[in-house]
């Protein structure tokens, strides 16, 4: 147990004497009951097997700000960092502001901000790793960086921006609310280090003494209804009408008298003219997730058309696919989507933090849609490899394989490209969070799985027009319906009003152009495809033919990266520096970052790191190992 | 280096080496730095760089009291009926005595009246926020004295006891009508009547102030006509009722108390021959060896290098290149010198480039002593940690250097800081700033000791309260022979560049909760982050008529030069006016005029007009912001 100093103030001592039975979602505020198992276990902080003495250990806590109060003075986020170790680009905490009304009457409001131990856990459940745990004691959400792969998904469901990815060291950290101060009665150090008295901490829906509120919420505060998160505002002071973010976000926050509360709205604060920004597109740390995501997409896209096509193949319409089955093309696709699918899978997986922990991919199936995804893709690339293979045997047992792994292969497409959708369907990213999201993406199933076995036959027997105007008709399909749903995407997130409407304000201006561009593409796409399937081998269809492949290819990239690059998160409003996505981009674009200082690190790859992987596996029992595997179904 | 001094104390006159010290030293090291410098040296041009920040309240205290010694405490936080912060914002200048008011406030709730021209943090939560016209507090000062007065609010009991001349001051305050004054100082006539009855009626009231008043033109009058608005009320000396000047650097009360800058040590001048005479017996040096009457202020002595009287100087712990006014005349002004000596903890200070010679010093933590908080408290820190490489501690380095000079070997530098502070508990005996009851030991056991406290109370076994002590708490105690205050009038003369057709825009200057003075500490680590690069405050509205855009760079002009900043519309500021701290080297400081203080030479660092223009290439004009954020 940490040492409490004869001379620690009294405002450092936790202060609950009682506590109510459950909270305002109806949850149960001790966290496990008398008898149960996961009561009197150390919680093993730096190998102390002490228990702490606390009264309310199995007590959901939680951090209480009261808003009236914060002056923005960054104490709290110092004694987190010091106490944390953290280097300047990381913080557990940090505060930011809304301001509003116009001087003299101006206010700024100071929101300091870190992880709300929320009682519905979306980064545990998110988390492909495992690395995540609620605990019974205090109700903290603890993270453990020893077992992250450095995926990030934790910080794209956490509507708090609470989960902090490295990328230096390639890993997540996140506060642990102190455990070891609650474990002696001690209040977190970034409540005890309040200057403000703002910030305070206990059992939570517990009022501080000499407060009247526990609200949960305030402008800038995002909803509260995703995981039921566990803080409490005071904030009794009249606010303006209206209340802004200094930083880049396009989003400020509008009282809406009827509900009481604020809203999020667009905030137009770069006009409405339109640029391309190639430059941020390209540069983007999330071109691994299009690459992969387009890849994989494609693969499965086409393998799926394959195995249909040699499953009607007495049909006449399937009948080209069967034909091609039988051409000296077909080896040679199979291998160039086995290629393709390894390169996506390569991408993907060095593009995490610690690429070598990718085995841990598996750990959350209970839970995790990246998880899923990862075993449908998975079991997708082994049959594909499978399938590929045996296709070079022409045996009775090969031709066997062959049915087996066409029908593993299409399951795991099937689960593979459910999953991939599923996890972007994350409540704290609205831009995402819509069906357009899986409409998109089997779209290019069909688009670029046509497209791919289009080129690839094409390219070895020459043009095949029955061919062609089949697989034109199916990509017609697929973009059509893209098309579509672009529409009712657009539609919906003007709708909204929230993020998602800020992502729409990004997308139609600061990259304005790039959006008409793939919106243009879409519609001519279409209508080659069309030309195509009627024209067929004429010179018209020769012509879209010719166009097609760099055109699709050219909207499908545009389409991807623009998805990634839109998204606006329902985070904390940042500073004018700090936590402000347009000082960080300066920072990199002008050098700035190279000053430690700065807070500010360039994104990095990171190295797959053999050594670490095999030592795992030397220092790891077989039993471990064992049960790590059955922990995957248990849970 | 002592030959270097001697040298040019021969040839050009021993005031032709000028010492610049600072607010960050220990106690016992300000004490000893008097004995090379008054002592030794002999310079008569030795100041420190509290002329940047406090001297408008030293002068001020000393005006109206008689001495320096801020006579409140913190406690009074506990125990007011009426606050007044002028130009203070605690949340960001002092957050931990913030704290302290907080606690009171939250206790009693007391009115907070705050007066600043910008929507800081304490004026957006105070009950009253008086948003001044820069460079007008001796009006609103004037005006609501004028009320008190025209209302008979005034304590005439106090004042027959404590005051001297009354009738000079009232006679200046009744040209202040709150109606001629509300035109100049922008605050309407209800709310000075108001806020002069709420001040007037509390039980007690008390004024906080800081760099709001301190820097400007009339920064000692500033701090008088707080002291003129206590007494006429009864405010000074009585628990809940003071004039406290909330103090900038760590340890600029130390500075001021015995350091030998601008006088002598222990609150000693050199205009009263009986204390230059203890000290000389003291140290054991020739009487004649002090002058008669103090040299001059930091800011008087970069002009005289100018002009060439002064060709050598030794600076301690402290970077004019950054904090002073104009820094491009600085810059011309640190190359004339023969000779600079930088003294500092960090070996990259911007002033360094011109030193011809550099002495690494220890910091903090790394070496031992006292120093004395804004309410009299002595505190000690003790030694955690070495200092890296070759430096020393700043005590280490005034003895080598003492000893290098003839009166050295008469003078005794103890080595042992307990010795140290012993000399000066002897030297205090008997005066306002009595310590002579304290020990490191008993500092550090009762966790800081207010002074006065004397060994004749230590004698007694009398311990010294944990706090809440004050200055003249009975009556006619003040340090005026006649023990009286003095009621000085207040003229206003208006001497500011004021905003004009050409630089339209007021240009105010502050600190940031996040760095430290010239970010020679602060520049360097996490907290650096939360402001990394200079920046300005902008009023949205001027911002649009101006073309500015929110987080890109602009150029701002001023009649001495001109700086390049990140724009941040925020209404925090009026339309006429902009926000840059001043803690960025070769940035806000290119701007500012910096005209003196007639009795406390502080420069008027908020009061400076400005115009701001747009720049077209953004890419170059963020490297070169990021070019002058190297150290």
């Amino acid at each position: 147990m940490i040492n409490v100093r004869s001379d620690e103030p009294e405002y450092a001592f936790l202060w609950d004497k009682q506590s109510k039975t459950h909270n305002r979602y109806g949850a149960s505020i001790e966290t496990v009951f008398e008898a149960d198992e996961l009561r009197d276990k150390s919680l093993d902080i730096n190998d102390d097997v002490g228990i702490g003495d606390n009264p309310n250990r199995y007590k959901q806590h939680g951090f209480f700000l009261n808003i009236d109060n914060c002056i923005g003075c960054h104490a709290c986020e110092a004694a987190c960092s010091e106490k944390n170790d953290n280097p300047a680009h990381i913080a557990f905490r940090s505060v930011g502001f809304v301001e509003g009304g116009s001087f003299p009457a101006y206010q700024r409001l100071n929101i300091s901000m870190a992880c709300n131990h929320c009682d519905d856990t979306v980064c545990l459940k998110g988390c492909p790793t495992r690395a995540y745990t609620k605990f019974a004691e205090y109700g903290a959400v603890l993270q453990d960086p020893d077992i992250c792969f450095g995926c990030g998904y934790c910080t794209w469901v956490c509507p708090y921006n609470a989960p902090q990815l490295d990328p230096v060291k390639g890993q997540v950290t996140k506060c642990n609310m102190c455990a070891d101060r609650l474990e002696v009665g001690l209040k977190p150090a970034c409540v005890a280090a309040c200057l403000g008295n703002a910030l305070d901490f206990g059992v939570i829906e517990n009022i501080p003494e000499g407060r009247s509120q526990a609200k949960t919420e305030i402008p800038g505060f995002p909803r509260t209804d995703i995981t039921h998160p566990n803080i409490r505002f005071q904030q009794t002071r009249s606010t303006h009408r209206e209340m802004t973010r200094t930083d880049s976000t396009p989003l400020k926050y509008h009282r809406d008298d009827k509900a009481g509360m604020f809203k999020p709205a667009v905030d137009e604060k770069h006009g409405r003219e339109r640029y391309w920004n190639w430059k941020i597109l390209l540069s983007s740390h999330e071109n691994a997730h299009a690459i992969f995501t387009l890849l994989s997409q494609a693969v499965m896209g086409a393998f799926v058309l394959l195995v249909i096509g040699s499953l009607f193949g007495s049909l006449a319409v399937a009948a080209p696919l069967q034909q091609l089955k039988e051409s000296s093309a077909w080896l040679p696709l199979l291998g160039i989507l086995v290629a393709l699918m390894g390169f996506g899978l390569f991408k993907l997986n060095m593009h995490l933090g610690k690429p070598h922990r990718f085995y841990r991919g598996f750990y959350n199936l209970r839970h995790s849609p990246v998880s899923r995804e990862i075993a449908g893709v998975s079991l997708f690339f082994a049959s594909l490899s499978g399938f590929a293979l045996m296709s070079l045997f022409d045996h009775k047992i090969a031709h066997w394989l062959v049915v087996l792994f066409s029908i593993t292969g299409v399951l795991g497409a099937a689960l593979g490209s459910w999953y991939m959708y599923k996890l972007y369907r994350i409540p704290a990213r609205p831009f995402w969070d819509h069906w357009q999201t899986g409409s998109a993406f089997y779209e290019t199933m069909l688009s670029l799985g046509s497209l791919l076995i289009a080129v690839v036959a094409t390219a070895i027997n020459g043009i095949d027009a029955p061919l062609l105007q089949l697989l034109a008709v199916i990509c017609a399909t697929g973009v059509a319906l893209e098309n579509i749903a672009h529409w009712f995407h657009a539609r919906d997130l003007k709708q909204a009003g929230n993020e998602g409407a800020a992502a729409h304000y990004e997308q139609t201006t600061t990259f304005g152009k790039t959006y008409r561009l793939r919106n243009a593409l879409l519609g001519v796409n279409l209508l080659l495809l069309i030309t195509l399937a009627a024209a067929g081998a004429s010179m018209p269809g020769l012509i879209a033919t010719a166009l097609l492949p760099a055109m699709l290819l050219l909207a499908a990239y545009t389409s991807r990266i623009l998805f990634y690059a839109l998204v606006i998160p329902t985070t904390m409003p940042g500073a004018f520096f700090w936590k402000n996505e347009g000082f960080v981009e300066h920072a990199r674009e002008t050098g700035l970052a190279e000053m430690e200082q700065m807070g500010v690190v360039y994104e990095g790859h990171h190295k797959f790191r053999l050594d670490e992987l095999l030592q795992t596996i030397r220092e790891a029992s077989f039993k471990e190992m064992r049960s790590q595997f059955a922990r995957i179904f248990t849970g | 280096m002592a030959h270097e001094i001697l040298r040019i104390q021969k040839t050009y006159g021993r005031d032709s080496f000028a010492i610049v010290s600072t607010g960050q030293l220990l106690t016992e090291e300000f004490y000893t730095l008097g004995k090379p410098a008054r002592g030794c040296i002999g310079t008569n041009n030795y100041d420190g760089n509290t002329t940047l920040c406090m001297s408008s309240a030293v002068s001020g205290y000393k005006r109206s009291f008689g001495s320096d010694g801020p006579p409140g405490n913190y406690k009074d936080f506990e125990h007011t009926d009426c606050l007044i912060a002028w130009g203070s914002n605690l949340p960001e200048q002092h957050p931990i005595i913030y704290w302290r008011m907080k606690e009171a406030q939250e206790k009693r709730n007391f009115p907070l009246i705050v007066v600043d021209p910008r929507v800081t943090m304490l004026a957006q939560n105070a009950d009253m926020h008086l948003a001044i016209t820069p460079g007008t507090d001796v009006v609103l000062q004037n005006a609501l004295m004028h009320v008190i007065l025209d209302e008979g609010l005034e304590d005439r009991d106090y004042i027959a006891a404590n005051c001297a001349d009354f009738e000079l001051m009232e006679k200046e305050v009744q040209k202040y009508d709150p109606v001629s004054a509300s035109k100049i100082c922008g605050i309407d006539e209800d709310t000075i009547r108001n806020v002069a009855r709420l001040y007037a009626n509390a039980d007690a009231a008390m004024s906080i102030w800081t760099m709001g008043i301190n820097q400007s033109t009339h920064g000692s009058d500033g701090v008088v006509g707080i002291n003129n608005l206590n007494l006429i009320t009864g405010n000074i000396g009585k628990a809940g009722g003071t004039s406290l000047s909330i103090t900038g650097q760590c340890n600029a009360m130390g500075t001021r108390e015995w350091s030998s800058c601008s006088g002598l040590p222990g609150y000693r001048v050199l205009e009263k021959p009986e204390d230059s005479e203890e000290i000389d017996k003291f140290w054991g040096i020739d009487a004649e060896f002090f002058p008669k009457q103090r040299g001059l202020t930091e800011t008087d002595i970069f002009p005289a290098i100018e002009t060439g009287q002064i060709k050598g100087l030794w600076l301690i712990a402290t970077n004019p290149m950054t904090s002073m006014a104009n820094t491009e005349r600085i810059r011309k002004t640190l190359e004339k010198l023969d000779f600079l000596v930088v003294q500092d903890s960090y070996a990259d200070v911007e002033t360094t480039q011109y030193a011809h010679l550099y002495l690494p010093a220890a910091t903090w933590a790394e070496k031992e002593g006292v120093f004395t908080n804004t309410e009299r408290r002595v505190n000690i820190v003790r030694k955690v940690t070495d200092a890296p490489g070759e430096s020393q501690a700043d005590l280490w380095i005034f003895n080598e250097v003492a000893k290098r000079f003839e009166n050295g070997s008469k003078i005794k530098f103890p080595q042992a800081l307990s010795d140290v502070f012993d000399e000066m508990c002897e030297l205090s005996k008997g005066r306002l700033l009595d310590i002579s009851g304290m020990s490191h030991d008993k500092i550090e056991a009762q966790r800081g000791i207010q002074w006065p406290y004397t060994s004749e109370e230590a004698d007694r076994g009398v311990e010294p309260p944990a706090g809440g002590k004050r200055l003249y708490t009975e009556a006619g105690t003040f340090r005026y022979a006649d023990g009286k205050a003095k009621l000085i009038p207040l003229p206003f003369i208006d001497n500011n560049e004021v905003p004009d057709d050409d630089y339209p825009l007021w240009l105010n200057t502050g600190r940031l909760v996040e760095h430290f003075h010239t970010r020679t500490k602060t520049g360097k680590v996490g907290n650096n982050k939360y402001s990394p690069i200079p920046f300005m405050e902008i009023n949205p509205d001027a911002a649009q008529e101006l073309g500015i855009v929110h987080s890109e760079y602009v150029r701002c002009i001023s009649r001495r030069g001109d700086a390049v900043v990140m724009a941040m519309c925020t209404q925090r500021v009026p339309e006429n006016m902009i926000f840059i701290p001043f803690h960025f080297h070769d940035c806000v400081n290119r701007l500012t005029l910096g005209l003196l203080d007639p009795h406390s030479r502080q420069p008027a660092f908020k009061q400076s007009a400005v115009r701001v223009e747009c720049v077209e290439d953004q890419q170059a004009t963020a490297q070169m912001s990021m070019e002058m954020r190297g150290f």
